[in-house]
């Protein structure tokens, strides 16, 4: 049986052709496939970062207001605020959420502090990690933060609960409840285990205020976390006029020396000044990225220009310069393709959540429906880009000197 | 036969007319001219050899009638059509239709088939896959190759590419064939079997034949050999058989 091509349109080669031609020296083939998968898993990976880490950061602000200590608006783990401020708060801003009629604020301690795990020997330069001193008012004010397993700590006791991804900072395989870590100088028990889905607490321990206040030995808080009225959404007006009471009373009490700001606008702040880590993160893939970029458009430029002389006999037969463009293009979208899909499963198979430390926290890395957005739209681009210099090597020479080309 | 006209077959209306033919490329300061002022008719049907040494003009001649270059002054009729006023699209659809090219290196796509090398050309002309299918068949039958058609041009002898270079020439029923040195790469019997299949495709379908050689014994089975040199036509040299 006699295969013919299937109906194409007029003027147009066949699909056969462009496909036939990918196999027809399939190391170059290869290559220039590695080339542009290598690109796109960069893409991937640097999209995947600079959406993981802005998620995690912006995620971790929720509608609640926060108080910090004025000129440390930029470091919550700076901000020292008196003790008493969150009761201040409490008493004087009226319309926050309240739980159990009481109004949902929330005093915290921030500390940067060595933490290891208790069975290892105390090393001389044990990781740091955010550990938050809180009172049972946190999981009215982060209603993200959902208990996996175990109970809370309790004060007093040398307990505390650790975040899912804790353990990855601190370089176990594992922390589950009874595990034993040393904070500071202190060992403590862990006696839960919570997550806080994408943000920057998943990799958090978390203690009792006054334990956190006696290990770092300090009798003052960082912030005070008040929670807006579940209507916030809904009534943003009303939400504005109880943000603006806030700074009000932030600015009137010059004796607790505040500042009040959205929740979400410090972490907005705090995405602004990792902005630079994220531009160097993608420089790098550029630059590495170039180079694979260059290597796979040199074979493909190589794989067609060793074929000008069969373009000018398609033209002798009869084929049109634009068919013989749209043939390439073809081939070179299939070859796209393919990168495209193994960069896709690779990426999604080995970066996507991969744990990446920053600062004293984790986030991960986020292959989202926006970092395959820019694969594709890549992947497109570098079809396109991968024939325009043999495209116009290939068909710009006059027919009679194309004919005579090795 | 400088600056004159040199007739075709007398008798008979001229398919290809050319007048003060000439083309030229400028290398730098340099003009050069392979073909200078020429003068020629050929009729149709005739099957007409050019012979000349290199760089005589003889291979920018076909290239002109084929429509894949263009005069630099002069004009070239082909069938009562001046190429020179065609669009590059007009042109590439007349050559589809008109023109069957042999080349000396068979210029066979590596990648298709002998059957979907003939068909290729069809591609360009609307034709249902029956029909499609109907004539490349005829036209590898004519090449006694429809044993081969399966097969990849690797796969097949010098000669054998040849004569699936003839059939793709042929499949479209152009009214002149124009074959550029089409024995110059094969041994002397494939060479001899090609011409042999050419000359029965002159004769029997009436199909209008311009072959470029060297080789003398391809010349002698033309009606016509035309000899050029330095772009023009030697009349001395000009043989009717």
């Amino acid at each position: 049986m006699i295969q013919t091509f299937a109906n194409s349109s007029v003027h147009s080669l066949p699909l056969d052709y462009a496909l036939r031609n990918l196999a027809r020296t399939p190391l170059r083939t290869l290559l220039a496939l590695l080339g542009s998968t290598l690109v796109l898993i960069l893409l991937l990976g640097t999209v995947g970062f600079v959406r993981g880490m802005s998620a995690s950061l912006r995620g971790s602000g929720g509608d609640n207001i926060i108080f910090l200590g004025a000129g440390s608006e930029e470091s919550i783990e700076r901000s020292e605020i008196p003790s008493r401020a969150a009761g201040v708060v409490a008493a004087s801003l009226t319309g926050l959420r309240e739980v159990l009629d009481q109004p949902a604020v929330s005093p915290e301690v921030h500390a940067a502090l060595p933490i290891q795990p208790a069975e290892v020997e105390p090393s001389d330069d044990p990781p740091l990690a955010v550990v938050r001193g809180v009172t049972p008012m946190a999981f009215a004010v982060h209603p993200r933060v959902v208990l996996l397993e175990g109970r809370l700590a309790e004060s007093g006791r040398d307990q505390v609960i650790a975040g899912r991804l804790a353990a990855e900072l601190l370089g176990v395989e594992r922390l589950e409840a009874g595990s034993r870590l040393r904070v500071g100088e202190r060992e403590v028990t862990v006696t839960g285990i919570f997550d806080a889905p994408a943000s920057v607490m998943a990799a958090e321990v978390w203690m009792p205020i006054a334990d956190l206040q006696v290990l770092a030995q300090r009798d003052s808080v960082s912030c005070v976390v008040a929670a807006m009225p579940p209507t916030a959404e809904e009534n943003p007006q009303a939400a504005a006029r109880l943000l603006a009471a806030a700074e009000a009373f932030a600015a009137t009490r010059l004796d607790l020396e505040l500042v009040a700001m959205p929740e979400r606008d410090y972490y907005a702040r705090l995405e602004a000044f990792f902005a630079p880590i994220r531009a160097m993160v993608a420089a790098g893939a550029v630059l590495v990225g170039l180079g694979g970029l260059l290597g796979g458009l040199s074979i493909l430029h190589a794989a067609f220009s060793s074929r000008i002389r069969e373009f000018a006999t398609l033209q002798v037969l009869g084929f049109p310069r634009r068919a013989i463009v749209m043939s390439m293009l073809e081939e070179s979208l299939i070859l796209h393709a393919g990168s495209l899909l193994a960069a896709a499963a690779i990426a999604l198979v080995l970066l996507d959540g991969l744990s990446i430390r920053f600062s004293m926290g984790l986030f991960g890395i986020q292959i989202d429906e926006i970092a395959l957005g820019a694969a594709i739209a890549a992947a497109l681009l570098l079809s396109m880009i991968g024939i325009a210099l043999p495209a116009w090597r290939c068909l710009r020479a006059p027919l009679p000197e194309a004919l005579r080309e090795g | 036969m400088n600056g004159t006209t040199s007739t075709g077959e007398d008798n008979a209306t001229p398919l290809i007319e050319c007048r003060d033919l000439t083309r030229e490329f400028r290398r730098g300061e340099q003009v050069i001219r392979p073909l200078d002022g020429l003068d020629l008719e050929l009729a149709a049907g005739s099957f007409v050899a050019l012979m000349g040494p290199s760089g005589s003009g003889k291979s920018t001649l076909l290239n002109l009638i084929a429509g894949i270059d263009r005069p630099t002054r002069g004009t070239l009729r082909i069938g009562g059509r001046d190429l020179g006023r065609l669009s590059g699209r007009d042109l590439a659809d007349w050559r589809s239709r008109q023109i069957g090219y042999i080349f000396q290196l068979y210029n066979l796509v590596p990648v298709l088939t002998a059957y979907e090398n003939v068909e290729l050309p069809l591609l360009l002309h609307g034709l249902s896959r029956g029909e499609r299918h109907r004539r490349v068949s005829e036209a590898l039958a004519r090449v006694g190759l429809v044993d081969r058609h399966r097969h990849f041009p690797r796969q097949l002898s010098g000669g054998q590419e040849q004569r699936v270079a003839i059939a793709r020439a042929i499949v479209t029923d152009p009214a002149i064939l124009l074959a550029d040195e089409p024995t110059g790469d094969l041994d002397h019997d494939s060479a001899a079997a090609v011409m042999d299949l050419l000359t029965s495709l002159h004769r029997e379908l009436g199909k209008t034949l311009v072959v470029v050689t060297h080789d003398p014994a391809v010349a002698e089975r033309a009606q016509r050999t035309l000899h050029l040199e330095k772009g023009r036509l030697v009349a001395a040299a000009e043989i009717t058989r």
